[in-house]
């Protein structure tokens, strides 16, 4: 009996360490790979080519769509926000799913909207459509706002947008988000520039917005968060957005154009069906869908990230809230695997089958399992004093520091091509992070990551409900400073 | 410590390569750190400098060429004396200063014309500066030859077309578009020359920043583009034609973009017509009225648009059937556009169809009529 525990535990204790070999040369080589990506952006990064588009009659048309719930608080400093954009064609369609609070009425008064009667075409099927309005004033005649019925999701309310949207291209933000004034102009670049393939959907850098400056909408001032949870979230948003999809970028395998913000091409979008509804993860379902779309119908596609921050969206600053955010992203990435598991190790459908969603299998699904188990297996075998404590701990020494080296490269890779921060001190403080990420943060993933597979394994009954904001730090105006002083 | 090395030599395999990662990790983690703090200290290092001197240079170039009043009476720049000692300091040996200089003198003459510009981009050859932009073009790092040529074609330097003609159609997509923008400033026979030796298609990026360098080229003699049009063997090319036909309301070209409703590839045949409607071609409206029954969707949009844009007022019945009889949805819209497009005959075909028609098809006139609805 004891030889078949001993052998158990043998085998399982080097299937351990070929997993986090495996994943460690991973993570080695998409830190050269988006290497490579960030400096070959940086290179042909160019402030003229933006103004020559931004002129040009010829720039395609883009939709920005931005679904709201409640969002009373911060809606029209960021309707506001989006208006600012710098693009020659594009519209904003904010779609109302059903706000319980008095967003609708606040955009109504502040943007001088009108019902207008819209040929409103349900490509993809959503909740019903209570009315569309349009600015009477020329000021906001790229405004659209779409009232509809709560369909419990984001994704319905998306859809929803889709529907409407007048050019081949829409870009995906959440309300909440503030967007640099070029995003468009940015976004839509590498659509432009790609010389052999159908370019389906690009991506930017997100960051944290808590502690940056912003004056009527528009970011002026970036600073890491001072709260330890959101700069924890600033520092994973680095190593996910800089190292991993510029990784991935490179060999054409980005897994996931976050919800944040991403532009896609309407008609792939249209033609995969739109949005899941029913989905936690909804923004990775539809990207592996528009693949799989792009791949049975032998579109040859590429997915394409930029490493410049573009957005800056407001991080959960409560772990109960936190918590909330993580579960269902969790839960999200379980129902993806679930629903498109004949993807898996398929060769049909290229490096998604074959490099995307093993990865995702194995190092983003499996990854808390594993984890979990292993401290299972520490615990038992600690109490039945089997543990060889000195070299546990020179294996913990490595995991602590391999993960801190990867996490400082990420931030270096983004120091060198964008100096985001003002002042070397927030720089140092960002860089610090790291060094308690692994004992304070990744434990929350974990437990938070394990709750999401719960959910998802009993089917426990969820909305994506509201964030709670807490709006952003405005810049104070030199009058209201003065008038406060005295 | 002779200990620790020992325990460490006979340790399982495991230990040893995760002792020798620890140390590999820590010090990539110390480099990473003094790498920010070096490449933090240089940006800061160049912005001083660069705060420094930009004044220096903005006060001898207004001195001696913005605020001169003899080039601003526009006395030839070659009658005017240049301030060439005054840019012969110490300072100005140095490559990133050069480099400082090159681009205020870029800034400068983008924002002059007449006998400033030129006595600017005298200053930038007396001071041997288009030597530096040569070396550059000469460079085999090609962020280093767009720089030179990009430099090059701002101070409107000739660049021989042997040089330049290769680099137009060069792997590398920044090369080729600067490549391509230069040989249409600079070259003096023919400008367009580079669309007989295009091989790959011209990107959407491509034409967006050709269409600004050729629209606002001054003294640029604009072809006849029917020549492209008719022989050009390159889609991209014939589409972009096609877009400076209309761009610049050549109707020479008319016969030339007609011919092309009858091409194979009904991309490239939407787009003709797409440039018909927008160049208002009535004669031609017959011609597509025929031949929607047999086109794909793309091209029976295009179609309905034109005739919208055209607005002859003579194929309202032809719109009102489709209006009223299509099955898809953006067909039903466009017709409904261009029947309101042309209401000025059909006012009272729109009143009976408003009156007359399903919910659905009331809603898209209604969606049409609405000035605060675009699209």
């Amino acid at each position: 009996m004891d030889n078949i525990w001993e052998t158990l535990g043998r085998i399982y204790e080097n299937g351990v360490f070929i997993y986090g070999t495996v994943l460690l040369v991973t993570y080695a080589l998409l830190a050269i790979f988006s290497m490579i990506s960030v400096r070959a952006y940086a290179k042909r990064d160019n402030v003229d080519q933006l103004n020559t588009l931004l002129s040009s009659p010829l720039a395609p048309g883009i939709t920005v769509l931005a679904p709201a719930f409640n969002e009373g608080l911060t809606i029209i400093f960021n309707v506001r926000s989006l208006l600012t954009l710098n693009y020659p064609r594009y519209e904003i369609i904010i779609v109302n799913d059903g706000s319980t609070d008095n967003s609708l009425e606040q955009m109504i008064e502040e943007f001088q909207l009108v019902p207008v009667d819209f040929a409103y075409n349900a490509k993809i099927q959503t909740k019903p459509v209570r009315k569309i309005y349009k600015s009477s004033n020329p000021a906001y005649a790229k405004l659209m706002v779409i009232d509809k019925v709560n369909g419990k999701s984001k994704a319905d309310a998306v859809n929803a947008g889709i529907n409407a949207a007048a050019y081949p291209h829409f870009v995906c933000t959440d309300v909440d988000c503030i967007l640099d004034k070029n995003t468009l102009l940015e976004l839509i670049k590498p659509v432009m520039q790609e010389e052999k393939k159908r370019v389906i959907a690009t991506g930017a850098t997100l960051r944290i917005a808590n502690s940056c400056e912003f004056d009527q909408g528009v970011m002026t001032r970036m600073r890491p968060p001072r709260q330890l949870l959101p700069r924890f979230q600033e520092v994973e948003y680095i190593r996910a957005f800089v190292l991993g999809k510029m990784g991935w970028t490179l060999l054409n395998c980005v897994p996931n154009v976050s919800g944040g913000l991403g532009l896609f091409d309407k008609e792939i979008a249209i033609r995969s069906g739109g949005y899941d509804h029913s989905s936690f993860g909804e923004d990775m379902e539809l990207m592996t869908r528009m693949c799989r779309y792009a791949h049975d119908n032998k579109i040859e596609y590429a997915i394409r990230y930029i490493p410049k921050t573009l957005c800056w969206t407001e991080a959960p600053v409560t772990v109960k809230i936190f918590n909330r955010q993580r579960t269902r992203w969790a839960r999200g990435l379980a129902q993806l695997m679930y629903a498109h598991f004949g993807m898996f190790l398929n060769p049909r459908y290229g490096r998604m089958g074959m490099i995307i969603f093993p990865y995702n299998f194995f190092f983003e699904l499996l990854a808390p399992i594993i984890e979990f188990t292993g401290i299972i297996y520490y615990i038992v075998m600690g109490i039945f004093g089997l543990i060889n404590w000195p070299t546990a701990l020179i294996l913990l020494l490595f995991v602590y520091t391999y993960s801190v080296m990867i996490t400082t490269i990420a931030i270096l890779w983004d120091q060198l091509s964008f100096k985001y921060y003002r002042t070397w001190k927030e720089v140092a403080f960002l860089c610090l992070t790291p060094f308690m990420e692994f004992f304070l943060y990744h434990p929350l993933i974990v437990i938070f990551a394990l709750r999401g597979y719960w959910y998802f394994l009993t089917g426990k009954k969820s909305t994506w409900g509201n964030m709670q904001r807490r709006g952003f730090q405005q810049t104070p105006k030199p009058a209201a400073t003065a008038a406060a002083a005295k | 410590m002779e200990f620790s090395f020992y325990e460490f030599r006979y340790a399982p395999l495991s230990i040893q390569i995760a002792g020798i990662f620890i140390v590999v990790a820590i010090v990539c983690t110390l480099l990473a750190y003094f790498s920010i703090l070096v490449g933090r200290y240089r940006a800061y290092r160049q912005s001083e400098r660069l705060k420094k001197l930009h004044p220096i240079i903005d006060e001898q170039l207004m001195e001696h060429i913005l605020l001169n009043e003899e080039l601003a009476s526009d006395v030839p720049a070659d009658q005017v004396q240049l301030p060439l000692e005054s840019f012969q300091q110490p300072v100005f040996e140095k490559k990133w200063a050069r480099q400082a200089l090159i681009d205020r003198l870029i800034h400068y003459r983008n924002n002059v014309r007449g006998s400033m510009g030129e006595q600017l981009r005298n200053l930038y050859i007396q001071l041997d500066l288009d030597k530096d932009s040569l070396k550059k073009m000469k460079s085999r790092k090609w962020e280093r030859k767009v720089q030179g040529l990009a430099e090059m074609s701002n101070m409107n330097m000739s660049i021989a077309d042997v040089t330049i003609l290769p680099l137009t159609n060069s792997n590398n997509r920044e090369l080729r578009a600067a490549a391509r923008h230069a040989y249409i400033k600079l070259s003096k026979n023919e400008p367009f020359k580079f669309f007989d030796v295009v091989t790959e298609p011209l990107l959407l990026w491509d034409q967006v920043e050709l269409f600004k360098i050729i629209s606002t080229t001054e003294h640029i003699a604009i072809p006849n583009f029917a020549q492209w049009i008719t022989y050009s063997s390159n889609k991209s090319i014939v589409s972009f034609c096609l877009k400076l036909v209309v761009h610049y309301n050549q109707l020479s070209a008319v016969p030339a973009v007609i011919r092309l409703l009858d091409t194979k590839d009904h991309y490239v045949r939407a787009d003709a017509i797409n440039c018909l409607g927008k160049m208002k071609v009535e004669d031609v409206e017959e011609k597509l009225v025929h031949m929607y029954n047999s086109q794909p969707l793309n091209c029976r949009l295009e179609i309905l648009k034109a005739l919208g844009r055209i607005s002859s007022g003579k194929y309202v019945d032809f719109l009102r059937q489709e209006f009223l009889h299509a099955t898809d949805f953006e067909v039903r819209k466009h017709a409904a556009k261009s029947l309101i497009n042309n209401k000025w005959a059909a006012k009272g075909l729109i009143q009976e169809l408003i009156d007359t028609a399903t919910a659905e098809n009331k809603l898209i006139l209604k969606h049409s009529m609405n000035p605060l609805i675009k699209f």
